[in-house]
């Protein structure tokens, strides 16, 4: 992130995804999106995001409505930590959509570090169902990670 | 400060429990009386009037909603402003507490009590002297001021503030957490709070990215510091236009969750972002309100909820 600016949300397309980075608040204008889906899927890769307001989360809504009265399904791709706090804490922001993958905290025992790692919600499905976050090694210390959150606090966007 | 006479009223049934409360509230030099239950409270608070009523929110059940209510009015009626709810096992019915919209004073635990929370509670009550951040910061915290003079400030302020604040060491979920409350604090000072003579919030309507002039009568102070235990966050306006009733609306709204939107939301996500957030409030001179960070723990050591305080400067 920018030193001297919050960073306004950009879009930009990568393969079948529309790649969001930056900052979702009152300038995003969300609302275009659905019409960029593609045979009826709406992809968005949410990596890059860093930052969700209360502005944001109402245009978030009023996108994700849209893109289910069009008809579109919804994918949620690499959703970052920013994102997953109101996807979790706000049960109108999951619309219909799909999470694919994304970020979570972890955090290492042995040395400390604390890291966003990105999970595969598909690949480890019955774990998440489960609230059994999947194992993770410290890049640094090659240590088990321990998960950083309570379970069933952040895997909650799971049970639409 | 009041007369050291007046009493502090504890309302707990655990004698441990009432006996730390009780060390914890004497160094105020007021008499500490105890209750076991709310109905012994009523009686209490009719006969002797407390300054301040601190009840413990195991108390508080679906049987005794009304009680509770009770309690609450007549301490008011009395003049103790001041009723305030520990929770520890309690906390799942946070919910139903901030939808009785009467108990304006919050403090939220795992332990039966949280002394510094408690005494500066109490202290900022009895003494009247409700403003300013340096109260929940270590001494010789430096906190740092900026006066915004455009609307346009707070995307950058924001930034700003996250970066210093990784800049300090402090993790991701903790700079993340206060740009989002930050964010939202700002933006409420700056479009929600200035208000006409005639009581009609002029600049609510308007576009949020739109470029809005501060001048000083529209100017927002904010300031920012961290102890290493607490990030707090302070946003001020001059005009002092929320009030305490739209306050526990808000915090109480229970269709945030499922909805997302309408009056309040910002309010409420600010709450639900931070650890204890403060609202200092002087009815037609200002407005302050501070979101405390707590960045000593992880997620997973960090109570599952968290406080608030509504304080109201009284008339002279």
């Amino acid at each position: 992130m920018s030193s001297d600016t919050r960073g306004r949300m950009t879009i930009t397309e990568q393969g079948d995804a529309l790649v969001l980075a930056g900052s979702i608040d009152e300038t995003s204008a969300l609302h275009e999106l659905p019409a960029s889906a593609r045979s009826g899927r709406l992809v968005l890769d949410l990596a890059a995001i860093t930052f969700i307001n209360s502005l944001g989360v109402r245009d978030w809504i009023r996108m994700q409505l849209a893109a289910q009265k069009a008809g579109l399904a919804v994918e949620l791709r690499r959703v970052s930590e920013p994102l997953m706090h109101q996807l979790n804490m706000i049960v109108a922001t999951r619309g219909s959509a799909a999470v694919t993958s994304f970020y979570a905290p972890y955090a290492c025992d042995a040395c400390g570090r604390e890291e966003s790692l990105l999970i595969d919600a598909i690949t480890h499905a019955e774990r998440l169902v489960r609230l059994d976050p999947p194992p993770m090694t410290c890049p640094d210390c090659r240590s088990a990670m321990a998960f950083n959150d309570f379970p069933e606090r952040y895997f909650s966007f799971l049970s639409v | 400060m009041r007369a050291p006479e007046a009493s502090i009223l504890i309302v707990n049934p655990d004698r441990k429990t009432q006996r730390t409360v009780q060390r914890i509230l004497g160094v105020t030099g007021h008499r500490i009386d105890v209750a076991d239950d709310l109905d012994q409270a009523v009686r209490l608070v009719a006969h002797a009037p407390p300054v301040l009523v601190v009840i413990d929110g195991a108390l508080y059940t679906d049987e005794q909603a009304e009680p509770l209510r009770r309690l609450v009015a007549a301490a008011k009626e009395r003049g103790a402003e001041a009723c305030m709810t520990l929770l520890g096992a309690a906390i799942a019915r946070i919910p139903t507490i901030l939808h009785l919209g009467a108990v304006t004073n919050l403090l939220v635990h795992p332990m039966p009590v949280l002394g510094e929370e408690l005494t500066i509670t109490a202290q900022k009550l009895l003494r009247g002297d409700l403003f300013g951040a340096e109260k929940y910061l270590l001494w010789g915290t430096e906190l740092h001021a900026t006066t915004m003079t455009r609307a346009s400030q707070r995307s950058h302020l924001v930034a700003e503030l996250a970066a210093r604040v990784r800049g300090l060491g402090q993790s991701a979920r903790v700079a993340s957490m206060a740009m989002l409350v930050a964010d939202e604090l700002i933006s409420n000072a700056v479009h929600n709070a200035p208000v006409d003579a005639r009581g009609v919030h002029y600049r609510r309507e308007l576009a949020r990215d739109g470029e809005l002039e501060l001048d000083e009568r529209h100017g927002v102070r904010v300031r920012w510091g961290c102890d290493a235990r607490y990030l707090a966050v302070e946003v001020r306006d001059a005009f002092g236009s929320l009030d305490r009733d739209t306050i526990l609306h808000s915090l109480g709204r229970s269709d945030v969750r499922e909805t997302g939107s309408g009056a309040g939301m910002g309010i409420s996500l600010a709450y639900r972002s931070c650890d204890h957030l403060v609202f200092n409030l002087a009815p037609g001179r200002c407005t302050e309100i501070i979101a405390l960070i707590d960045v000593r723990y992880p997620p997973t050591e960090r109570v599952h909820a968290s406080s608030y305080n509504v304080f109201v400067e009284q008339a002279p």
